[in-house]
């Protein structure tokens, strides 16, 4: 696109970008701030990830953006499109065919490989913000490993609900050390973070932040010894593709409240429905 | 053998001098109270052995097993270990140690979760005891505690620094602030715990008949200054120091 350089970024921005990239694959799961840019998207749209994105994207990539799990939603096509135009790299749908896949609140089902890379939307990076609302007291935190209340916060879950009371956004142990938040995903999607193939990277735009899970790294989702983590799934199949063992979204189909199940990843219920016709 | 000592501590707050080498040591299973006004420095001694203050000079030396060391070489990470196992500290006001929102249980279970314990039985079981180690209903293990009355507020701040065994405790006037009668109960069961337990004490007060009550030993702080010391007993029937006579003349007869 005329007037404006390669993925929309100036050079000096990537390079700083990419710096904060590399001393977050240096050091798993601990945030890095970094000087985020204005981009031409509101906060909460994803500033975070299309910066990663546009700072790790070369000529030869293939992106794939997915939203909720859906190629086809207004914030994956807009980001989709607005790479095709700026860095004239191409797109595609199909998980096993792209080289980076941005994300909001999801991981792809079909497994990632060490040939791809996932950059994360992040809307709050800190996972200890609800506990403790002051940021360097949060850093003191992370810096002593001082991770007691994130449990004390599970138990009272568990005290006045029976379960953990987290849907998605369930904090996680990286490589033993830092705790983490792994963005808005479904407690589903957690055990896909451990010892994954591919490199993970998150961007929070509004709160300035990079973390990442290099490949095959441990990361643990927070639990009790006798209350074990659980991925919460509901409880159906996809009534599109049949799968049952995908993540569901509950979609109104009438003014009735009549309602279906249907996978929330788009790409891989349509792969399932050409492969039964 | 003393395991805590304080040597040669001085302190400034501007033109204050609120620590003005202060010296002093401590035993294991001994209590020791600092008495004296307010603003005579002894919160700011409290403050400054349980390592939440720093002193402008001298040092405070802990024995972790290996000799006297100075817990100033211990770093943040290793000092914060210490204070959340080895040792307690027990606030006058009940509602700034504890989280209010947070059921009795999460309270008492906090120092168990952050010195690693993953079992939701186990620390249930164990808040539930210590629930009844100070006296209140174990039934009462799910309430939050901004519905607890000041007494029973106390009596859970106990429960909760007490709950990981703890070998010495810091007390800043432990029963300031509740009527009186609530007030006796709580230091009977203070005095119970702390005999069973073998705990080593560091207690502030105000108040003569409290030290009388727990105190081993007592020392009389004045304008930042210790001006007498010695066993309880000794220093209250026979005060030799004249700011100390005023001080035990100055109690009511009761």
């Amino acid at each position: 696109m005329k007037g404006y350089n390669f993925a929309y970024l100036d050079e000096q921005t990537k390079r700083m970008i990419r710096r904060a990239v590399l001393k977050a694959v240096a050091i798993p799961g601990h945030q890095i701030p970094f000087a985020s840019r204005e981009m031409p998207l509101p906060y909460g749209w994803g500033t975070g990830g299309i910066q990663v994105t546009a700072s790790i994207i070369g000529p030869d990539d293939v992106l794939k953006v997915i939203d909720q799990g859906a190629d086809d939603t207004t914030n994956a096509v807009s980001i989709r499109g607005f790479f095709a135009r700026t860095a004239g790299v191409a797109t595609t749908t199909h998980t096993s065919e792209a080289s980076v896949i941005q994300t909001r609140h999801r991981i792809p089902e079909v497994p990632l490989t060490e040939d791809q890379v996932i950059v994360y939307q992040v809307p709050m990076p800190e996972p200890l913000y609800r506990l403790e609302p002051s940021r360097a007291a949060t850093k003191r935190r992370h810096a002593l490993a001082e991770y007691g209340e994130m449990h004390v916060k599970l138990y009272e879950d568990i005290t006045r609900f029976g379960r953990v009371a987290v849907a998605y956004d369930h904090p996680v142990m990286v490589n033993g050390r830092y705790l983490m938040s792994p963005s808005p995903i479904p407690a589903f999607d957690n055990p896909k973070l451990d010892h994954m193939p591919a490199l993970q990277l998150f961007g929070a735009g509004r709160e300035k932040r990079i973390y990442a899970v290099p490949p095959y790294t441990a990361v643990r989702s927070l639990d009790f010894e006798d209350h074990p983590f659980h991925p919460g799934r509901a409880d159906g199949v996809c009534a599109l593709c049949g799968a049952a063992d995908t993540y569901l979204d509950e979609i109104l189909v009438s003014d009735q409240g009549d309602k279906m199940f249907a996978c929330s990843d788009s790409d891989f219920c349509e792969q399932n429905r050409e492969a039964l016709r | 053998m003393n395991f805590l000592e304080a040597r040669d501590l001085c302190t400034n707050f501007g033109r204050i001098r609120a620590l003005d080498h202060v010296s002093l040591g401590l035993r294991r299973h001994e209590i020791l109270a600092i008495v004296g006004e307010s603003g005579s420095g002894k919160t700011t001694l409290l403050n400054t052995l349980a390592g939440r203050l720093t002193p402008d000079s001298g040092d405070v030396l802990f024995d972790r097993g290996a000799g006297l060391a100075p817990i100033s070489e211990l770093g943040e990470l290793g000092l914060r270990q210490l204070q959340r196992a080895q040792w307690g500290f027990i606030q006058q006001d009940p509602r700034q140690a504890l989280r209010l929102d947070i059921t009795a249980g999460g309270n008492i279970g906090e120092r168990l979760m952050a010195a690693g314990n993953r079992n939701y039985g186990d620390i249930r079981a164990e808040a539930a005891r210590w629930l009844a180690a100070v006296e209140i209903d174990p039934a009462r293990l799910d309430d939050l505690p901004k519905f607890f009355s000041g007494g029973m507020l106390q009596r859970l701040q106990i429960a909760a620094t007490l709950v990981t065994g703890p070998e010495l405790v810091f007390m800043d006037e432990p029963t300031g602030g509740l009527d009186v009668s609530v007030q006796a109960r709580i230091l009977d069961l203070i005095r119970g715990l702390v005999r069973k337990l073998g705990l080593a004490v560091v207690l502030v007060t105000h108040d003569i008949g409290v030290a009388r009550l727990l105190a081993d030993r007592l020392i009389v702080m004045r304008h930042g200054r210790i001006v007498e010391t010695g066993l309880t007993d000794q220093v209250l029937d026979d005060p030799h120091h004249e700011y100390t006579q005023l001080l035990v003349s100055s109690v009511l007869p009761a």
